[in-house]
């Protein structure tokens, strides 16, 4: 779920509309909240911003139930350093997020989580395809919006 | 504290602890997710690359600039690849600390944005990139040239354009390909070599084709993409140690190729 393709909101038109029929004005609500999720993502990615981390200004977000877990496919690259950082506009909730190879191994070299915020930091020793595993622990709501955003250097 | 390993264990057992505990598995089955919520491939912008070519040598990156000017294609398809090709362009520009080079490019970004009817969503964008070669500020000129690729994607999802969109990213890897090839030709390391094993990237691209409307499918410049995807991926689906120097020149005249007919217009 991209959230700068649009992805929720343009790869499953026929799912949006449901909804959107459904919850009224449900859909615009859902994406302020990922679009607030982001803000979100990109405070926790400040610090490692400081720290000449460039951060993509591509996101990834929508929403999952409690325990509910996604994967995020991305292509790293041997002799960079990867910091994912995920967060959530909802107060209360806390979230995790793991990277694996493509092998289903965890290869994450340190992780953290605080609240609404969590990050995990990778140096990937070989290039290829990673999965960031995204999830919510606890939460409030039924569903939760998030986003992950990511940075190098 | 008699009672804490009961205590301990009583809130292991609980929902709420459950819930809330962060133990990340050291093993997961990929195939466990189902296909609907493996999100489709990030993009890597050609910088990501760039960097780690940087930490293994000194590439000559002036010697990468493509000097040709592009010129505006008249079909959508053709406009949104070349504007991703451009895109990357501006990424070796600021590689090569070429300020008026990436003042040209910026302005290449508007025209191309303007013949989509992307335009305003980059205005600010290009202005910012001209701002800040004009201070030597090429860590902010390389996040606006990020900024740039999100922002016309962004607005061509809007306008219902996802398929365009995509022909953005795939514009834009071809030409980080290119360029990351001929550096790795000119001084041949494995560790660069490995920097294209990107197998699920060039299915994710070849995918992206074959999901467009048949129309795009048909574009002999999509059309003829997609066959060099298809000669590209089992090469860099290899290993990253087993990637040799007749595989790194064999990518880079294929994509030279095809970035030439994208550059070239109509």
């Amino acid at each position: 779920m991209k959230k700068s393709n649009k992805q929720f909101f343009i790869k499953k038109p026929l799912v949006l509309l449901c909804a959107a029929l459904i919850a009224g004005v449900g859909a615009p609500l859902l994406r302020a909240t990922v679009d607030d999720s982001i803000s979100f993502a990109y405070e926790a990615a400040l610090p490692y911003y400081k720290q000449g981390f460039s951060i993509r200004k591509d996101a990834w977000g929508g929403d999952l139930g409690v325990r509910e877990r996604k994967a995020v496919s991305t292509q790293l690259f041997k002799g960079n350093t990867y910091w994912f950082l995920m967060a959530t506009d909802v107060k209360g909730a806390t979230l995790s997020v793991h990277l694996y190879d493509d092998k289903g191994n965890l290869v994450e070299a340190e992780s953290w989580q605080k609240g609404r915020f969590a990050g995990a930091r990778l140096n990937p020793k070989a290039t290829g395809t990673y999965f960031a595993i995204v999830q919510i622990l606890k939460s409030p709501e039924d569903r939760t919006a998030w986003a992950l955003v990511y940075g190098y250097k | 504290m008699k009672n804490f390993p009961l205590l301990f264990v009583a809130l292991s057992l609980s929902p709420f602890f459950s819930a809330v505990a962060d133990i990340a598995p050291k093993k997961i089955t990929l195939s466990d997710f189902p296909a609907a919520a493996v999100d489709e491939v990030v993009v890597p912008v050609p910088s990501e690359i760039f960097a780690v070519l940087d930490k293994l040598g000194n590439p000559n990156w002036k010697d990468q600039l493509n000097p040709a000017k592009a010129r505006t294609p008249q079909d959508r398809a053709h406009t949104a690849l070349l504007l991703g090709n451009v895109i990357a362009e501006g990424f070796v520009a600021v590689e090569a600390e070429d300020a008026e080079k990436v003042k040209e490019i910026g302005r290449q970004v508007l025209t191309l944005a303007d013949a989509i009817n992307v335009r305003k969503s980059v205005i600010t964008r290009c202005k910012s990139i001209t701002d800040k070669a004009d201070m030597n500020d090429w860590k902010g000129v390389r996040a606006e040239f990020d900024g740039a690729l999100q922002d016309v994607r962004e607005a061509m999802d809007e306008l219902n354009d996802h398929d365009l969109s995509q022909l953005v990213s795939l514009g834009g890897w071809l030409r980080g390909t290119e360029v990351l090839t001929g550096i790795v030709q000119k001084g041949f390391s494995q560790d660069g070599a490995e920097l294209l094993h990107q197998p699920e990237l060039v299915n994710y691209f070849d995918r992206c084709i074959g999901s467009m409307s048949s129309r795009l499918r048909k574009n002999p410049l999509v059309s003829h993409i997609r066959d060099v995807l298809r000669k590209i991926g089992p090469i860099v689906a290899e290993n990253g140690d087993s990637i040799t120097p007749e595989n790194v020149k064999s990518i880079h005249d294929f994509t030279h190729e095809v970035n030439g007919q994208i550059t070239a217009g109509n």
